[in-house]
């Protein structure tokens, strides 16, 4: 049943209570990272000094302290090592089942995603899935007071669809 | 001036619980019971506080919210009056700061309390919350905030790697809700038998209702100060802090500094330091409080804690060797699951119970205990940290 919640914020965004990174330019350095999403790659940033290759992407390099970094990909499809199906008590914004799992990405890198596009019961560990982008809410941003929204997108894994030979 | 010993002298705790009663209400319940615990230390004797609270921001809408406890409670710090949030550890950072603190002269009877009001209004916000204390950008926004999921994920590895069994998962959970039937400050005072438990429902597979601490409100304080001044304020036993460590090997889930999801590294490098400056080892603890947000930690962290082999760890609580007449007893007050988990608190709960356990005056006493041991993990087991506690400096 809708309640009146706060008048005062009808129609305001608080952007503290936004699920997704606020991914714009104007608010955030690694909004490459969303625009390669877009693109369908799944990149991180690599020194260009010392080639050291962190995720998440950095603003200066965590290793040599250099800030000449560039953009490189990363695989897109994985194994599933473990995984797990919550069906009941998924929070707000999540449809159930909310699946997650640890993947091997095959580049030494384990990464625990949420998988979608998959039904309860149906992922084995052993599963190849596959990077999947997805369209999120806007986030506003005020400019000279007038309202503009920036299109987001964000990711998850899903079963692969076909074996790439 | 010579290097002061640092003692804790006295604890208190709210209620715990789903309260009707606000972070700043329960505040005030905790420091009147720590006050009432040693007599003869007045309001105006403490020059420092710590409040460990991660929530205060988002669901009391109460930033720098350690100026309004003091006010509340009628302390008026002069040497530190600041917030601390390591989300579960917060209360155990705010021990060791205090130490530190205490030991240099910068301050010299400190309280240390915290807590959380996790219950809101609608329920939706007390769960969505969550989502705030992971990685947000990375972690958060694939919906991992609530933390039984990822806990599964460590439970099937330790099953799958070494044989654990849900019996060895639920033995942890009857031994600490049988703890925890004594203390009336808890969430939850009553036992539950393996029957029972087998029965509850499933959360999340292998995890079931009673494998999971529950979300509690509450507060906890303590009161630190050096050894002479404790001497000049209670005649019980002198109890000092010994060593301590926290380790944050990484933030996001995908660096995990571990082998796999059972291999806590961070938990070991922890325990190492603080062993170490303890001057003790794992076989001199004679009773610990370790951080069973799930059964599946409590059995994790018997082994990175040296009590038992890796991987032994479910035949070691099974075997009752975490219980009462043990090699150790473990969260002889209730634990997490039992007491309930208010974050900031959670450290300061478990200080308190030692402090009363090497006192010689807890409700469920081990026997003649001289050295105790604190632990908290920290988020999705992002960071780990523990204490150690002495009759002797
Ligand atoms: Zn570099």
């Amino acid at each position: 049943m809708p309640v009146p919640g706060i008048p005062i914020l009808e129609g305001k965004y608080p952007s503290t209570m936004d699920l997704y990174p606020l991914e714009a330019k104007e608010f955030n350095r690694v909004h490459q990272f969303y625009e390669n999403l877009r693109q369908k790659r799944f990149t991180t940033t690599k020194c260009k000094k010392c080639g050291h290759v962190p995720f998440p992407p950095r603003v200066v390099c965590p290793e040599c302290n250099s800030e000449d970094l560039e953009w490189v990909d990363l695989p897109t499809r994985g194994k599933v090592l473990r995984f797990t199906e919550e069906v009941a008590g998924v929070p707000l914004g999540f449809d159930s089942p909310l699946i997650h799992a640890l993947i091997d990405l095959g580049d030494g890198r384990k990464f625990v995603s949420r998988i979608i596009n998959c039904k309860e019961g149906e992922l084995k560990e052993g599963d190849e899935v596959q990077l999947a982008v997805f369209d999120v809410p806007p986030m506003i941003i005020e400019k000279k007071g007038v309202m503009t929204e920036a299109e987001r997108v964000f990711f998850a894994f899903e079963p692969s669809k076909a074996e790439v030979k | 001036m010579p290097e002061r010993n640092v003692c804790i002298i006295a604890g208190g705790m709210s209620k715990w619980g789903v309260r009707e009663a606000s972070i700043i209400d329960m505040a005030q319940e905790a420091a009147k019971e720590c006050f009432d615990d040693i007599p003869a230390l007045k309001r105006k004797d403490i020059d420092g506080l710590l409040f460990a609270s991660s929530y205060c921001g988002r669901r009391s809408f109460q930033v720098n919210i350690a100026p309004v406890v003091a006010e509340r409670i009628g302390i008026k710090p002069t040497s530190m009056c600041t917030r601390v949030d390591t989300l579960c550890a917060g209360g155990s950072s705010g021990i060791i700061l205090a130490t530190g603190l205490i030991k240099s002269g910068i301050a010299d009877v400190v309280m240390i309390a915290g807590g959380e009001k996790l219950y809101t209004p609608q329920r939706w916000e007390t769960y969505y919350s969550e989502l705030a204390s992971i990685d947000h950008d990375w972690d958060g926004a694939q919906g991992m905030g609530l933390p039984p999921p990822y806990f599964s994920m460590t439970a099937q590895e330790h099953m799958k790697r070494y044989g654990t069994t849900k019996e060895q998962l639920w033995a942890v959970s009857v031994k600490n809700r049988r703890n925890g039937s004594t203390n009336p400050k808890g969430h939850f005072q009553k036992a539950v038998t393996i029957e029972e438990v087998m029965a509850s429902r499933v959360i999340v597979p292998p995890l079931s209702l009673y494998d999971c601490c529950p979300i509690t409100d509450g507060c906890a304080a303590v009161i630190l100060t050096y050894a002479e001044k404790a001497r000049e304020l209670t005649d019980r036993p002198l109890v000092y802090i010994r060593g301590s460590a926290q380790a944050a090997l990484h933030s996001m889930s995908i660096n995990w500094p571990g082998e796999h999801l059972a291999d806590w590294l961070h938990m070991r490098t922890a325990a190492k330091r603080a062993y170490e400056m303890g001057r003790v080892g794992p076989e001199d603890i004679d009773v610990a409080m370790t951080h069973d947000c799930f059964t599946i930690s409590e059995i994790v962290e018997m082994e990175e804690l040296g009590f038992c082999k890796k991987g032994e760890g479910g035949p070691f609580v099974e075997s009752g060797q975490s219980d009462f007449g043990g090699k150790v007893p473990v969260n002889t007050d209730g634990g997490l699951l039992s007491c309930g988990h208010p974050f900031g608190a959670t450290g300061i709960r478990q200080a308190r119970e030692i402090l009363q356990q090497l006192q010689g005056r807890a409700i469920r006493q081990v026997e003649g205990a001289e050295i105790g041991l604190t632990h908290n993990l920290s988020g999705l087991n992002v960071e780990h940290t523990i204490l150690i506690y002495g009759r002797e400096p």
